[in-house]
């Protein structure tokens, strides 16, 4: 090998794709429960992040008074007001029955996002965060798009339902264009839904596996890349629970938002 | 890699370049988006410094759905590069 290998300030660049290859994306030890294939660690850490709100719950109940409020009331009375308050905001009181979805749908999301500042690097994981498995975004985002679809029906009725899609934007003789844009409409709810958390959370998954394969780097004798893991990992983990906080606001907000849309009275 | 063939080498090569892209493409949005957002909210609490509290709640739910966007786009670079690499 007359040729002399490549060195930059005292990284291997041909140990790079190394580092790539390592970092395993979207892969879950995975078993076959009843005939379909499920990601286990995803199952556990839902049950675990569900089991901890329901608790949550639980506590804020037996804890309950009408006289001076502790402070875990008064965290829970914020949070039950600020969703209140923009309910009856947009939809108005027709709207007390999303109160609760949204309530637990911030709450769950935000316990979920937490998993991610547990573990080190990629290989000491314990439980990675649900939510940056594209399954649980998935399942929530279907399952908030139905239910606004039933409340559009609901709404509106079923042939003023599907004349919804029809008759608007534009007059009736422009029907495929509206048909389109309607459609769309529908469709990129759950889509964006879904890949705005799932993409929030796997970033962060990601740039602590990345974080934590900077150890490989050593100038001389020198642990450079080990050094500067710690204060970067802390950092990015302190950013990423803030992250996790404002994409639960929104998914929350957003499903407020479109049953706004759904059960609004144009006529 | 000197064993990967060049139909292999050509599909690496356009992973990472497209992710490339996407990421950048996705930056750029997200920055100036964010920028946006923040220039406004201070303008308005210049004007109105008691609707602070308002404005700042506004601007982090706009900065999410500004940065929504480029996670997604990080999203499927994640998805070109890393599922690629592994063929």
């Amino acid at each position: 090998m007359g040729v002399p290998e490549p060195v930059l300030a005292g990284l291997h660049i041909a140990a790079l794709p190394l580092l790539a290859s390592d970092i395993s994306v979207g892969e879950h030890p995975q078993a076959n429960w009843f005939g379909l294939t499920v990601d286990v660690d995803t199952v556990w850490a839902t049950i675990i992040a569900g089991l901890v709100v329901v608790v949550l719950g639980l506590i804020l109940r037996a804890k309950t008074t009408s006289g001076v409020p502790g402070k875990f009331q008064l965290v829970w009375e914020m949070g039950v007001g600020a969703v209140q308050k923009q309910v009856d905001e947009s939809i108005g009181p027709r709207g007390a029955k999303v109160v609760p979805l949204a309530l637990t749908l911030f709450v769950f999301i935000f316990t979920c996002n937490l998993f991610e500042v547990l573990g080190i690097g990629s290989r000491f994981e314990f439980l990675p965060a649900p939510t940056s498995d594209i399954n649980l975004p998935l399942a929530m985002a279907l399952y908030v798009f139905i239910l606004v679809e039933v409340a559009a029906v609901k709404n509106r009725g079923g042939i003023g339902y599907l004349r919804h899609f029809v008759n608007q934007p534009f007059s009736l003789w422009l029907w495929p264009f509206n048909l389109f844009m309607n459609l769309v409409d529908e469709i990129i709810k759950p889509i964006t839904l879904t890949l705005r958390l799932f993409g929030n959370l796997l970033a962060g998954g990601l740039m602590l596996s990345l974080l934590a394969a900077l150890v490989i780097w050593k100038i001389g004798p020198v642990p450079l890349g080990g050094l500067l893991t710690v204060p970067l990992t802390l950092i990015w983990k302190l950013f990423d629970m803030a992250i996790g906080a404002i994409q639960a606001f929104i998914f929350a907000l957003l499903t407020i938002l479109y049953f706004d849309t759904a059960m609004a009275q144009e006529h | 890699m000197a064993d990967a063939s060049m139909a292999d080498a050509v599909r690496i090569a356009g992973a990472m370049v497209g992710g490339g892209l996407a990421l950048g493409g996705g930056a750029v949005g997200a920055a100036i988006g964010d920028g946006l957002a923040g220039s406004q909210t201070i303008a308005g609490v210049a004007r109105q410094p008691e609707a602070q509290g308002r404005l700042t709640t506004i601007m982090f739910l706009t900065v999410g759905l500004c940065e929504a966007a480029y996670f997604i786009n990080l999203a499927f670079t994640a998805l070109f590069i890393f599922s690629l690499y592994k063929k």
